[in-house]
């Protein structure tokens, strides 16, 4: 039989934010990201998670060991050690701390939450270990396999939170961070989950770092993304996370929302495995299809945590979009680049960068670039690929402390794109 | 047409591409299921190495040859074995749904006229019927292992002969979205792209997306489902963690090779994993009837969960809250336990999965009988998109004969899937589908 009265969609709710995590190449926790970020301090440097020397390139955002009563909770947790994989254990610490900071203790307050999780390439760096010992014929546990599929890392923060809601991992290469964050965010609209844990995460590996060389897309140096003379990305690694919840919901409980998760949507190129189209056509549809999600046009938008990769073509397109989206506003736009600090944190990307979109709104002030300063920049390098007429916050950050909407765009290989709209939380009670 | 409980528009399937063990098309699938037949099987490629020397032996492994039609030569060559499924599947789909001459190959294709150069102007023109919706065409792939022998075959070059050998194709075709991507670009679809990665429950989180997605008007149209492939290091690592079927031992200790999956069978003891795809349209009912397409099935709701008690390799003991879950998702599609006609399980003879399917089903009914219960994955392996493919057939009013491998009972399950005696077309259907590790998801279809 049918039953009448169903609950209608809650689509006018207003999510936000009530709690961040991340783990990145600047160190385990927030405080260590926003420093690293806000004094322009790139974590790209030579790394030590594998012998590099036979790679055609030597850098990434390597993430530092842990601090020593991380390393002991890690120690304490079940499965511990034979389980659990890098990345998993970068997306347990980053949502540690974004439960603790959203005052939500990980026993029972979590048991309906909903995990929507990034990740690209999950346990990878473990299965290249057990194939490696295959390939030289010596055996090796099977347990280092347990958490390999690229939904260890959501699946590993759902069973710690004991979270009995939804749980998908999303893996659209580099957009995977921002997909997730997108279906949380429909999610709760819909009234399916009341709480949501959104995220990403992916360690570096072999797959990755000689798959994106073999494409000449490593830059040999740090990243410069939309300067002149980029010549391609930086990798790095690490996790972030998000605790998403209704506005009325985190007010009841005495949370303090950080910012409002506004809108979204996505789209896709349909041109090229891994060329942008060139015109940005497809980035700039999911621009404007976020905005309208948010209800906010392109003239209110104050600030856009850039894609920005640092690959010609990429960067390029990004712009074009941006010409689309904001017209002569575009080169007015002040812009921020994650990536260029962090380096890229593939199926993480999008969910490190909306965190360093939320952080930027709460803290009024947007962390820089490195500075150019005996790096390079303008070289010889610069006369094949002319630096883009953007406002790149570059060198010190950049107070704002009257921001209030913002972009953070993810533009992932295969052609898929996805936006985030925030907005600077105020209290409408206030 | 009349809206969802939900408030949104009605959702509908409105065609179906199966690329798999059973051949290529609807139409290979349906003998198979009306049968009852345990699936064809191959041997796995074991002197790769991976494999225990008494471990499981084969897999449903699709025929590659049948995608000829679909996947036009010129297409194939920069697609991996998963990417080419999922095109042809979509394609199929496509015109299964009446939306236009789909074919990637035949002659047609061979000239180049059915498949337009990359970047050509009017590619994608197969979907057919006005730009804007093509547009706005969402794509969203389920995959459970992604393209494990393209990456496999990476590894291989970048561990084995060093770094600088990696080959920049094979990478391309290694990321999970490939598939996908590759589907969007053939079918012209600059909707939303999406990959999901949840092992067994991925395929339904998938169909729910698309069709959320529809329904809220961020797409017109959606290309949903989900593909797989058993590369011979998956298989490896499936055997390795207990979840395959064992055949018969001979006496030397190894399997004959007479795998069989026994879904709730008291003799259970793994599944026989497949490759494969399936692939759906949805769009909104009103769509379809302004066109005069003739869908499958309604999509009423979806909704998924997760036992946060399961081991990262297998299934927990949480059936009171997946079963409060579950009934929580036939509230949002209307419905009272008692008002589902027919479930489709994702029973697949793996010991625990089947007990925690078993339990979680008895809890939503709250020991109330159960309506009848097909379980298609002995006829078509696990993963590879048989279980969607065969759940939609279903609901669209197809004979399923006799569920394959069940013989004994198992008392300690509650549960015994459909004996084969001809059944009434269902007016509503669940499927169910427990993943490994922990998810859950289950869709509520209506006949059409």
């Amino acid at each position: 039989m049918r039953k009448e009265g169903a609950s209608a969609a809650g689509s006018e709710r207003r999510i936000v934010v009530s709690g961040v995590g991340a783990v990145s190449g600047l160190g385990w926790g927030i405080e260590a990201l926003w420093q690293g970020l806000r004094e322009g301090r790139t974590a790209i440097r030579r790394f030590q998670r594998f012998d590099h020397s036979g790679h055609r390139t030597h850098l990434a955002a390597e993430v530092p060991p842990p601090p020593p009563d991380l390393e002991r909770w890690s120690s304490s947790q079940a499965g511990a050690g034979r389980q659990w994989s890098v990345a998993d254990r970068f997306a347990l610490a980053a949502a540690a701390e974004a439960f603790a900071g959203a005052g939500l203790a990980a026993d029972g307050a979590l048991a309906e939450a909903g995990v929507f999780f990034g990740s690209s390439t999950g346990g990878m760096w473990e299965s290249e270990g057990f194939l490696a010992a295959l390939l030289a014929g010596r055996r090796r546990s099977i347990h280092c396999l347990a958490s390999q599929q690229v939904n260890g890392p959501g699946d590993a923060v759902a069973r710690f939170a004991g979270a009995g809601g939804p749980v998908q991992t999303i893996s659209s290469a580099c957009a995977s961070g921002a997909l997730a964050a997108d279906a949380a965010l429909q999610a709760l609209r819909s009234g399916e989950v009341e709480l949501a844990i959104a995220g990403g995460s992916d360690s570096l590996c072999q797959l990755t770092y000689a798959g994106f060389n073999a494409l000449r897309s490593v830059d040999e140096q740090p990243c410069r993304p939309f300067r002149a003379g980029r010549a391609g990305m930086s990798l790095g690694e690490g996790a972030a996370v998000l605790v998403l919840e209704p506005a009325a919901r985190a007010l009841a409980r005495g949370a303090r929302p950080l910012a409002e998760l506004a809108g979204s949507a996505s789209s896709c190129d349909a041109h090229h495995m891994t060329a942008p189209h060139p015109r940005g056509e497809g980035a700039a549809a999911a621009m404007l299809a976020a905005l309208a999600d948010a209800g906010v046009g392109a003239d209110a938008v104050d600030f856009l945590n850039a894609h920005g990769t640092g690959t010609p073509l990429n960067d390029a397109a990004e712009w074009h979009a941006m010409e689309e989206v904001f017209g002569e506003r575009a080169a007015r736009i002040p812009l921020v680049a994650t990536k260029a600090l962090v380096g890229h944190l593939l199926g993480s990307a999008g969910a490190i960068e909306a965190v360093a979109t939320v952080l930027a709104l709460a803290r009024g002030e947007l962390h820089p670039a490195w500075s150019e300063e005996g790096i390079g920049g303008d070289t010889a390098d610069g006369d094949a690929v002319p630096a883009l007429p953007v406002s790149l916050v570059v060198g010190k950050p950049l107070p704002v402390p009257e921001a209030r909407v913002a972009l953070s765009t993810s533009l992932a290989f295969g052609g898929s794109n996805a936006v985030l709209v925030f907005r600077r939380w105020s209290d409408p009670a206030a | 047409m009349p809206p969802t409980p939900t408030g949104l528009p009605q959702v509908v399937i409105s065609g179906l591409g199966y690329a798999g063990v059973h051949g290529y098309g609807r139409s290979c699938l349906e003998p198979a299921l009306c049968g009852g037949e345990p699936p064809p099987t191959s041997e796995v490629d074991r002197p790769a190495g991976y494999h225990r020397r008494r471990g499981a032996r084969r897999a449903c492994l699709a025929d590659p040859a049948g995608m000829g039609p679909w996947v036009a030569p010129a297409e194939a060559r920069r697609m991996s074995p998963l990417s080419r499924l999922a095109v042809a599947a979509a394609r199929m789909a496509l015109e299964d749904a009446g939306l236009g001459s789909a074919r990637g190959d035949g002659e047609a294709g061979r000239r180049g006229a059915a498949v337009p150069a990359r970047g050509a102007r009017g590619q994608g023109d197969w979907i057919g019927d006005g730009g804007d919706c093509r547009r706005d065409t969402a794509v969203v792939v389920a995959t459970g292992f992604g393209p494990s022998s393209f990456s496999e075959a990476l590894l291989r070059q970048i561990l084995g002969d060093g770094p600088e050998s990696a080959s920049p194709y094979l990478f391309t075709e290694s990321v999970a979205n490939a598939p996908a991507a590759q589907i969007a670009i053939a079918c012209g679809a600059r909707g939303p792209s999406v990959t999901v990665c949840q092992r067994e429950s991925g395929a339904l989180l998938a169909v729910a997306r698309g069709a959320a997605e529809v329904a809220a008007g961020r797409a017109c149209r959606a290309l949903v489902g989900v593909v797989d492939e058993i590369s011979p290091l998956v298989h490896a690592l499936l055997d390795r963690f207990g979840a395959l079927a064992r055949g018969v031992p001979t006496v030397g200790g190894e399997p004959d090779g007479s795998e069989l999956a026994r879904p709730f069978d008291r003799r259970r003891d793994g599944v026989v994993a497949a490759d494969g795809a399936a692939m759906l349209v949805l769009e909104r009912a009103a769509d379809a009837v302004r066109r005069g397409a003739r869908p499958l099935a309604r999509v009423l709701a979806g909704g998924s969960a997760f036992d946060p008690t399961a081991p990262v390799t297998g299934w927990g003991a949480g059936h009171e809250r997946l079963g409060a879950a579950l009934r929580r998702t036939l509230d949002r599609a209307g419905l009272e336990a008692s008002g589902v006609e027919r479930i489709v399980s994702g029973g697949s003879g793996a010991r625990g999965g089947d007990r925690l399917e078993a339990a979680t089903l008895r809890a939503a009914w709250s020991g109330r009988p159960l309506p009848p219960v097909l379980v298609p994955k002995s006829v078509t392996g696990e993963y590879g998109g048989g279980f969607l493919a065969a759940a939609v057939l279903a609901a669209a009013g197809a004979r399923f004969g006799p569920t394959a491998g069940f013989a004994e009972p198992d008392p300690a399950l509650g549960l015994v899937p459909h004996d084969g005696r001809p059944l009434r077309a269902p007016a509503t259907v669940l499927l169910s589908s427990l993943a490994a590790g922990g998810a859950a998801a289950w869709l509520v279809l209506a006949a059409p």
